[in-house]
């Protein structure tokens, strides 16, 4: 049967050596959850570089070609000559691909968010409330119950304050 | 500086921030109740019903003329989007330099950021001859085949506001997302089913956390810019007019500084109405409002500077158009609103030097309010002053607002209220995973300065 | 033509400061200074021809009147040299205007006649272009009027009647304009003569100091007017650079050396 041994830590240096001993174990999908982000996390438990970074700058570089594309191009399809000015008034219209840069990169940043962080949860996943709260908590999905019993013997060399198996979920 | 305590004086811990924080979105008194119904009636009574009269009546209903096209409503709008400066763009810069005491204030800062938003998009609307065909100013496609004048500084502004609007509720609630995970946690009932959708899964995870820190930190760098160009493009509705009291190039700095002055000074106030009502004299300190202090120092002398330069490059120009623009304004019929003007943005504010007046909170939040009366008097006497003297002097006339305007500014200000009363019970209100953050690891000593570093593992 | 290349031709064809290369009719004013006696003739044709509302008393006072032509009357002097000076002031039609690129909506544009047109159902009101027009002659209604019987049967129904919440402002009686040209289209295409068309002040003037034309055409009486009274003529604001279509010709001063 899979089930999820799940430690609770007290102090995040606790569940962070628990972390990395485990993963030293062969446990590649330990995660670590938190009321608050976790310094050193990333180290131990090798999270990549982020991918948010390329959807807001391809975010930034669409919305300054569509703002422009949408002042030049209706500026063109729709003749109105103001002022004096040319149709293609550069200025204000730069302004307009500015703004418009800005508003994409920061929709494609919230979609980046999302996709990356494989939020919002559509299935159940494993979690316990108190990690919105004061512990910090280790979870270990294991495939039968050797594993089991090798991962809660780690957690409970690592001053676990209490340890939990939580059920076919993953 | 004392530790942090609980009400049993033991230092406090992270389970208490998660109470406290909660228990002000479940538990609801009677006083909160009060105080929702008397701000939405006003804003019923005040707001809707005499723009209502508007729409039936005609702009006529306000005092605006020949040639003051442009009155309060015009500065309402432009007092409320300097308003919405301070919180997103004071808590992006703050998240940037990491500094430490903004954690406890940040959301309602952001939250007041986007109602003043809202209020004053309101305020396009009443302010238009045509409201029911303010839809044209947007970009869409249509069966007249026509498109807004992409070429005009009011469009600029559409789009700006659009931008800001969307990139502040985004920002609001992507910092607002571990909280609402705490929340989904301990509450039952209607209140457990929004949190669930709002909170979208969140567990908490080195990977979330990892994702939520970068796309945030991206947002601020992004944002920063935005809320400059906001205020300048909205400073550009006057600047990039012929008026000769208008027509300067000191405008955009003008109003963005001007807008984070009046918008740090509404954080003031802000802040100690929520520690007051809310019980949050633990989260929200002196700290907090000797740091806001300072920022207030620091905007009003460069908002004094700016002043000054404006009077001076209009005087040293020579030209008689703007001489007798400044004459006007400094002694003409609306001197008094002039001066009160200085007296509360420029010279009450010096009080600001003395930690003493900045670590005590009530002189705080009467001068903050006084510096947000000072500072619409600013953005009224920059819409009445100038249109009342421009190039022909056969032209020049006056503006006095009348009481349906006096009324709409009321009942705006009531509609702010209402919004924020209501964000109080749905958002938590102070960012509990940011506190706990200043507040060092569980079963440490508090550390008033900020973290220390958890030690690395072996 | 690929998309490339149609695009490399719209910036080419865009990009250029103007529009129109040249205008069909360029309809200038010149307005003589010295034969304005003030009397208002012109502010009352005016409001005859364009269905000018009348504001009533109160709006008058609070300075909401509507007046798309204005005699602007300046005193100069100490007492007992006082001297008066009118000035009719009315829409430019400035080549540049600084309202035109001000409006959100579009409802105001340069046509190709070279006049200032504003679009009365496109406007939503937001009393940019009153603003920015640094000669001050836009207008806005404040509320819907009404005549009262039979006023309303002396309306013009080549005119729109304006509702509240739009701006208005002279337009060189361009249902007159338009008229000439159709007249002069069903002619047999010639152009619109010198004289044909002009505006209500143009014709109701008593002492002809208005004078209409099209500056284009070098014969008509408005481009001779211009150039024979060279040294008097002068545009209002002209250090602003809208480039006006109106001329005054100064007063010419009998007491000045």
């Amino acid at each position: 049967m899979a089930e999820n041994a799940v430690g609770l830590f007290a102090r995040p240096e606790l569940a962070l050596s628990a972390a990395e001993e485990l993963v030293d174990a062969g446990f590649t999908a330990t995660e670590l959850m938190s009321p608050v982000p976790v310094e050193g996390v990333e180290e131990v438990l090798g999270r990549n570089k982020s991918a948010i970074k390329r959807f807001t700058f391809f975010g930034c570089i669409f919305g300054a070609c569509f703002g422009f594309s949408l002042a030049a191009g209706t500026a063109v399809l729709y003749l109105h000559p103001t002022g004096g000015r040319p149709i293609i008034t550069v200025p204000p219209f730069l302004i307009i691909t500015y703004e418009m840069g800005i508003l994409f990169g920061i929709l494609a940043t919230v979609i980046g968010f999302f996709i990356s962080a494989r939020l919002p949860a559509m299935s159940d996943r494993v979690y316990v409330p108190e990690a919105s709260v004061d512990k910090f908590v280790v979870t270990v999905p294991c495939s039968n119950r050797e594993e089991f019993d090798r991962a809660e013997g780690i957690l409970r060399n690592a001053d676990a304050e209490e340890i939990r198996a939580i059920g076919e979920v993953l | 500086m004392q530790a942090k305590v609980n009400p049993v004086g033991e230092p406090l811990q992270y389970a208490d921030v998660n109470r406290d924080v909660i228990r002000s979105l479940t538990q609801t008194g009677r006083r909160y109740y009060i105080a929702l119904a008397t701000a939405f009636g006003l804003t019923i009574v005040c707001f809707f019903f005499p723009w209502f009269y508007q729409l039936y009546y005609g702009l006529g209903a306000a005092g605006m003329n020949h040639p003051g096209v442009w009155g309060t409503y015009l500065a309402n709008f432009i007092f409320w989007i300097g308003l919405s400066h301070s919180g997103t763009l004071l808590s992006c810069v703050l998240h940037l330099t990491n500094s430490t005491w903004r954690k406890a204030m940040y959301r309602s800062a952001e939250a007041m950021t986007l109602f003043s938003l809202m209020v004053a998009a309101t305020f396009v609307m009443v302010h238009v001859g045509r409201p029911w065909f303010i839809h044209w100013a947007l970009p869409y496609s249509n069966q007249m085949e026509l498109w807004p004048n992409f070429r005009s500084p009011l469009l600029f502004d559409v789009m700006a506001i659009a931008t800001y609007l969307t990139g502040s509720s985004i920002f609001i609630y992507m910092g607002s997302i571990p909280d609402f995970a705490a929340a989904r946690d301990r509450t039952a009932g209607w209140r457990h089913h929004m949190y669930v959708l709002l909170s979208m899964g969140w567990r908490g995870t080195d990977k979330e956390w990892h994702r939520l820190g970068w796309a945030y930190t991206f947002l601020a760098v992004l944002i920063i810019p935005l809320a400059v160009s906001v205020h300048s493009i909205v400073s550009w509705d006057f600047a990039m007019s012929l008026v000769p009291a208008l027509h300067q190039t000191i405008f955009a700095p003008y109003f963005v500084v001007g807008a984070i002055y009046s918008g740090t000074a509404g954080i003031v106030t802000v802040m100690f109405v929520l520690r007051k009502s809310m019980n949050f004299e633990q989260y929200i300190t002196e700290v907090h409002f000797d740091n806001l202090g300072k920022l207030l120092l620091a905007l009003s002398l460069m908002w004094t500077y700016i002043n000054i330069v404006e009077l001076f490059t209009g005087w040293y120009s020579g030209t008689s158009a703007e001489h007798e623009a400044l004459k006007f304004k400094l002694f003409g019929y609306y001197a008094l609103l002039y001066w009160e003007m200085i007296l509360f943005c420029a010279v009450a504010p010096l009080l600001l030097i003395s930690t003493r007046f900045r670590t005590s909170l009530v002189p705080m939040l009467i001068l903050s309010i006084a510096i947000n009366i000072g500072m619409y008097t600013e953005r009224f006497l920059i819409v009445a002053t100038s249109l009342s003297r421009q190039y022909l002097p056969d032209a020049w006339g006056l503006y006095v607002p009348s009481l349906v305007e006096i009324s709409i500014l009321v009942g705006s200000l009531a509609m702010f209220v209402t919004l924020f009363l209501v964000f109080v019970k749905i958002f938590p209100s102070v960012s509990m995973y940011e506190v706990k953050e200043t507040m060092g690891a569980p079963g440490r000593e508090f550390s008033e300065k900020g973290t220390e570093p958890w030690p690395k593992t072996q | 033509m690929s998309l490339l290349d149609q695009w490399r031709q719209s910036w080419e064809k865009y990009s250029k400061p103007g529009y129109y290369d040249e205008f069909d009719y360029a309809w200038t004013m010149s307005i003589d200074l010295d034969k304005c006696t003030g009397c208002e003739a012109c502010m009352t044709a005016c409001q005859a021809e364009n269905n000018l509302p009348n504001v009533g008393e109160d709006e008058f006072a609070q300075g909401r009147e509507i007046k798309w032509i204005r005699i602007e009357r300046y005193w100069v002097g100490e007492y007992p040299n006082i001297k008066l000076g009118f000035i009719p002031m009315m829409c430019q039609h400035c080549d540049a205007a600084p309202c035109e690129t001000v409006c959100p909506v579009s409802a105001t544009y340069h046509n190709q006649d070279g006049l200032n047109t504003q679009i009365y159902n496109r406007c939503i009101g937001t009393r940019a272009c009153a603003v920015y027009c640094p000669y001050e002659v836009r207008y806005f209604n404040f509320t819907t009027h009404h005549w009262d019987a039979p006023l309303e049967q002396q309306l013009n129904p080549d005119v729109t009647v304006r509702e509240k919440g739009v701006m208005e402002k002279c337009t060189f009686c361009i249902q007159r304009i338009r008229q000439a040209k159709d007249r002069a289209k069903d002619d047999g295409r010639r152009r619109v003569r010198d004289g044909e068309v002009q505006p209500a002040c143009v014709q109701t003037c008593p002492s002809q100091a208005l004078v209409f034309g099209d500056r284009k055409d070098p014969d008509s009486q408005v481009s001779q007017m211009i150039a024979m009274e060279k040294s008097r003529a002068y545009r209002v604001l002209e250090a602003l650079n809208t480039s006006p279509s109106v001329v005054y010709l100064k007063k010419v001063d009998d007491d000045a050396s």
